[in-house]
């Protein structure tokens, strides 16, 4: 069996910054996608570091990533043992078990789907989380047909909701707290652009067959659209290691943590967690 | 002009079983489905559960079929690759009257022939199943019950109906049918067909087809209800329970063969078909404490709204046993069949195929084969390294495979392999998919 003084599971912001900071140890990187990267690849709106888009910032993170490195692209953990050993599946990888002595999870955050969320009606197409839409559009190059409505104005809410405004498309944000979420930076689209926040409510059913037509509030109004987004929150992806307990070789960092608003946070973390893993490695290296 | 022996019109489960039971004969048989998929309808929205047959009056067609479906289970899925999980069921009460139902439930199932089933106290019902609520006083528990994926015996039912030479057209719905000189012509949005002999497996629109040539005494009143998925994480019960209450059924909860926990609500008025109800959530959210106090809601991924068709006949009353119908010798309608047609599935196809091939003289054909063969889990290629579906752990190698076995979209392969049926649910694995059909589309041209 190969085995790797530290393991990290994940190839974003965390998963790179702990790589670049766990210096001399044999490391070996998992990413499920073609390439590293992360999130940050669909994100083409700027905002990250000193005003930098997501790509750009990732380009710049990638810049003096070591060779040295271990590198598994197309790459799946499919689970995590006790025994300090795991197992990957990739298409250059195979399938097969490697040991490690220390864990790095960078394994991100992912959204809240409409199923997760109590709401009534049709199951239609023309709903998307707000992420996929994002990736849709900043990747494939698809624009939704309009009138959209986005449940959720967090961040993420609220930048979808830019570039569909951007798009021409007619937006309406729908917010359950009374006041909209999300950075001030990213609340200014709703003065740049003619955006309807919908404050104190919430989606109660959906309507349209086999297409979405509509969805209605909880409040009662009936808002046409051709659109939902939802954007209701992401959960921390942990459950590869939630059985596990808290074992000291064990580094959690970036959003599998906590979900941070701000990407230096996250690349700050990564960091930590690299050199803390290659500190403990100690006398083993 | 299509020529065939025999013509089943829905792609349901009982489509798809009497498609293959058709092929244990030398009959020609053409199965034709509105829908691009087989099983889209009430074969996808429904309980999964195969029953024990306590639940039916001794001397009926369910209780027979019921008992005889069950048992029959393990063969037919051991032969159909379809994973069955025989976790047994407890019917539990809350006090007298609840139990007065068990106990008439028990003396039905002994009638009917129903191995396995022993009332319990409310304390020997939760040693066996630690989770239920304290106030349980009594429950009847049946080792027999069991759970199977409805959608996949249906699928696994059509495939091996295929490799034994039956013909499918999907996408196609039946517009007309006339009676001719020697049997029917149906026509359909594509070609027409002629045929000896019709088996209407329609479905909630079976009254209407077979009104296209022939009277129907009876008549298809559609209600609902709702279902709520729990995350495979989520803590679940061993058994399927059944929630007997004072005041009227109360929630069905399945532990599924995928790991997932499923909720059903009791039946209500239909609104739109398909449709989930606000009431209904609502309902499930207020049962599920009072039966297991520690069941983990907040662990919701989906749910999703199902009709149930129920025969009625013509002056207005309900029909408790199954409704078939044969209008003329060569026509045979299963009317809204519902639960339990998932568990009778095989038994209501061979009853089918067994008349049809008593009319055609039809004989055996020995070269049916009952084996058909599930997509693998692995396999030692890079495709099958490679996964596409990061809840499920479904791999390219099974998407493109269900792709090649006729999958023709996201839901289509969702079905075959489980992708996209997690706990994001599919929100990082429909655009690849989309793009697997779309390489599949463009390299069959
Ligand atoms: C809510 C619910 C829960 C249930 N739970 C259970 C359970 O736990 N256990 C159990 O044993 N049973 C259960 N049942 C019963 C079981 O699900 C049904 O008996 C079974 O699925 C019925 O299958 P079907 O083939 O008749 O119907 P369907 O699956 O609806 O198939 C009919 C098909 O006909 C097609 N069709 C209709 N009109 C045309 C046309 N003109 N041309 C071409 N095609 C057409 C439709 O598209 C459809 O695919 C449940 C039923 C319901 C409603």
């Amino acid at each position: 069996m190969e085995h790797y003084d530290i393991l990290i599971i994940g190839g974003g912001v965390a998963g790179i910054a702990a790589a670049k900071a766990a210096g001399g140890a044999r490391v070996l990187l998992a990413e499920s996608r073609p390439q590293l990267g992360g999130v940050l690849l669909q994100c083409a709106h700027h905002g990250f570091g000193k005003d930098k888009s997501g790509t750009e910032y990732a380009a710049e993170l990638l810049q003096d990533f070591p060779e040295e490195i271990t590198l598994a692209l197309n790459t799946t953990v499919l689970s995590v043992s006790e025994n300090r050993t795991a197992l990957l599946s990739g298409r250059g990888f195979g399938r097969k078990r490697i040991g490690f002595s220390r864990l790095i999870l960078a394994t991100g955050c992912r959204e809240i789907p409409m199923g997760a969320l109590p709401i009534a009606g049709t199951r239609p197409k023309g709903v998307y989380t707000a992420g996929q839409m994002q990736e849709l559009m900043n990747l494939h190059g698809f624009v939704p047909e309009g009138p959209a409505v986005i449940l959720g104005s967090g961040d993420l809410g609220l930048i979808m909701a830019r570039q569909l405004a951007q798009a021409g498309i007619d937006v309406t944000l729908v917010e359950k707290k009374d006041s909209c979420g999300g950075m001030t930076r990213n609340r200014r689209c709703l003065e740049e652009y003619p955006i309807r926040l919908l404050c104190s409510d919430t989606i109660r059913e959906v309507r349209g067959y086999p297409h979405i037509t509509g969805c209605v509030t909880a409040s009662g109004e009936c808002l046409p659209c051709k659109t939902l987004l939802i954007a209701a929150g992401m959960v921390p992806e942990r459950e590869l290691v939630s059985h596990l307990g808290n074992p000291d070789w064990l580094h959690i960092c970036g959003n599998c943590c906590a979900v941070h608003p701000m990407v230096e946070a996250v690349a700050n973390e990564g960091k930590q967690a690299g050199i803390a893993a290659t500190e403990k490695l100690g006398g083993a290296l | 002009m299509k020529h065939v022996d025999a013509a089943v019109i829905g792609g349901g489960i009982l489509g798809c079983f009497t498609a293959r039971n058709l092929r244990q004969w030398s009959i020609s048989t053409l199965l034709i489905e509105k829908e691009d998929d087989v099983c889209r309808e009430i074969s996808k929205a429904n309980s999964a559960i195969v029953y024990a047959g306590y639940d039916n009056k001794p001397g009926s067609l369910k209780a027979e079929m019921t008992v005889r479906g069950n048992a029959n289970m393990e063969k037919l899925c051991a032969e159909l690759e379809v994973p069955f999980d025989r976790c047994g069921s407890m019917m539990v009460s809350f006090g007298e009257k609840g139990e007065q139902t068990l106990r008439k439930k028990l003396e039905q199932g002994r009638a009917n022939g129903v191995p396995g089933l022993e009332l319990l106290t409310g304390e020997e019902a939760r040693a066996r199943e630690p989770m239920l609520s304290e106030n349980v006083t009594a429950a009847l528990y049946s080792s027999t019950t069991g759970t199977v994926n409805p959608w996949q015996l249906g699928i696994a039912a059509y495939e091996n109906a295929l490799q034994n030479g039956c013909e499918a057209w999907l996408g196609t719905a039946v517009t007309a049918i006339t009676r001719e000189e020697e049997g029917y012509r149906i026509d359909t949005d594509r070609e027409p067909i002629r045929c000896k002999y019709i088996i209407n497996c329609a479905g909630m629109y079976a009254d209407w087809v077979q009104a296209m040539v022939h009277p129907v005494p009876v008549e298809l009143i559609l209600n609902g209800s709702d279902y709520i998925v729990l995350d495979s994480r989520a803590r679940k019960p061993r058994h399927i329970l059944f929630q007997e209450r004072e005041n009227g059924k109360g929630l069905t909860v399945v532990p599924c063969v995928e790991g997932n926990l499923l909720l059903d609500s009791p039946a209500r008025p239909l609104g739109q078909p398909w449709a989930v109800s606000a009431g209904g959530l609502e309902k499930i959210h207020a049962l599920a404490p009072q039966l297991l106090p520690e069941l983990e809601l907040e662990m919701t991924i989906r749910s999703f709204g199902a009709v149930r068709p129920n025969p009625r006949s013509a002056d207005g009353k309900n029909l408790p046993d199954y409704c078939i119908e044969t209008p003329a010798p060569d026509f045979l309608s299963f009317i809204g069949i519902k639960t339990p047609g998932l568990t009778c599935a095989d038994e209501l196809g061979r009853y089918a195929a067994e008349t049809c091939a008593e009319y055609l003289h039809a004989e055996k054909a020995p070269a049916f084969d009952p084996r058909r063969r599930a997509i693998p889990a692995m396999k030692e290629d890079p495709d099958w390294y490679e996964i596409v579906c990061r809840c499920g752990n479904v791999t390219k190698g099974q998407i493109r495979e269900a792709i090649a076995r006729g999958a023709l979209t996201v839901d289509a392969v969702k079905r075959r392999v489980g992708s996209g049926m997690g706990r994001c649910q599919g929100s990082r694995c429909t655009l690849k998919i989309e793009k697997l059909l779309e390489e599949y589309r463009h390299g069959a041209l």
